[in-house]
């Protein structure tokens, strides 16, 4: 019961109202960064599959071998991190995706997708951080 | 009468090829590889029509549980696809609704052979779970699930590989004994 009288408990967000939106890019079942609609688009088995920047904390990256392996780290309840009124927690029963892990023999293109997501994060931080100070 | 759909690729295989439906059945054909599917009619028991990365999928379920699903059909194909399966085999294509509303909290629900991640009652996503590889249970309310990792040689220009992924599932802290200390598998 932390709604708060200003009625600031969740602040409603959606990527894609429908399928037609989705860009042309998730056909290559990569993972795609979608900056008009600040979400990544990641493949899941053949789907493609939206987070909203919102949902996601940070990424981590680490090559090994062949291999360089991005992990993404989203916002969940349980964690020690973070602030409750920024967290998504419309229905308290759900369960969570935490963390999804890629890898991909092409290092630099996760270099560049790391960098464009924690790029996209600190700019929606820095905007919602300006919209609090003009609030007060 | 055959009737013929071009660009469509059978699983989650890279290649393209020629999509075919006549009275018999269906078949697909990899355009540059010696690779053919081949369903029977009387084998086909559903049809499903979902989005998926590579446009649309028709997903076809077969008489021993067993299913083949095709992407890349456009959204345009849906009256055409319906009605071959009508007209041929006396299906309805059903639609399954996909989300993409870009929450990562919902429902994580069973559902024959995958794991559904479910979204405001639409599907998210599937995980096959005859892909995992492993799976773990930490702190109670963490669990995760890693993938069999392909054995493709190393490749630029493939697929980004998904290895594992964590959800958080809070509900398994309140009932003691139903979930098991190691769970390992």
């Amino acid at each position: 019961g932390t709604g708060g009288k200003e009625g600031k408990a969740w602040k409603r967000f959606q990527s894609y109202k429908g399928e037609i939106a989705l860009p042309k890019e998730v056909e290559s079942l990569r993972i795609y960064v979608d900056r008009k609609t600040q979400t990544v688009i990641l493949p899941v088995y053949g789907f493609a599959v939206p987070f909203h920047i919102n949902t996601i904390k940070n990424v981590s990256k680490n090559d090994e071998g062949d291999y360089t392996y991005l992990r993404i780290n989203f916002q969940t309840p349980g964690q020690l991190a973070g602030k409750k009124e920024d967290t998504p927690f419309e229905d308290p029963d759900a369960s969570f995706i935490r963390s999804m892990s890629y890898r991909s023999a092409d290092g630099h293109r996760f270099d560049a997708i790391a960098k464009q997501i924690t790029d996209l994060k600190k700019e929606i931080n820095k905007r919602e951080q300006q919209r609090k100070e003009m609030a007060d | 009468m055959t009737t013929q759909f071009d660009h469509i690729y059978h699983g989650l295989n890279p290649n393209v090829g020629k999509f075919r439906v006549a009275a018999s059945g269906m078949a697909w054909r990899a355009e540059e590889m010696d690779t053919t599917v081949a369903i029977s009619g009387p084998d086909i028991k559903w049809a499903q029509w979902l989005r998926v990365a590579r446009n649309f999928q028709l997903r076809v379920g077969l008489k021993d549980r067993k299913r083949e699903t095709f992407d890349g059909f456009m959204r345009e194909d849906h009256d055409k696809v319906a009605g071959l399966m009508k007209q041929h085999f006396g299906i309805t294509l059903e639609t399954k609704d996909v989300t993409f509303k870009g929450w990562n909290w919902g429902v994580a629900d069973v559902q024959g052979q995958d794991l559904a991640f479910l979204v405001s009652n639409k599907t998210a996503f599937e995980l096959p779970l005859q892909q995992v590889a492993n799976s773990n249970i930490a702190g109670r309310t963490e669990v995760s699930l890693e993938f069999a990792p392909s054995d493709q040689k190393p490749s630029k220009r493939a697929p980004d590989e998904m290895v594992e992924i964590r959800f958080y599932i809070p509900g398994t802290t309140t009932k003691g004994g139903r979930t098991s200390e190691d769970g390992s598998q």
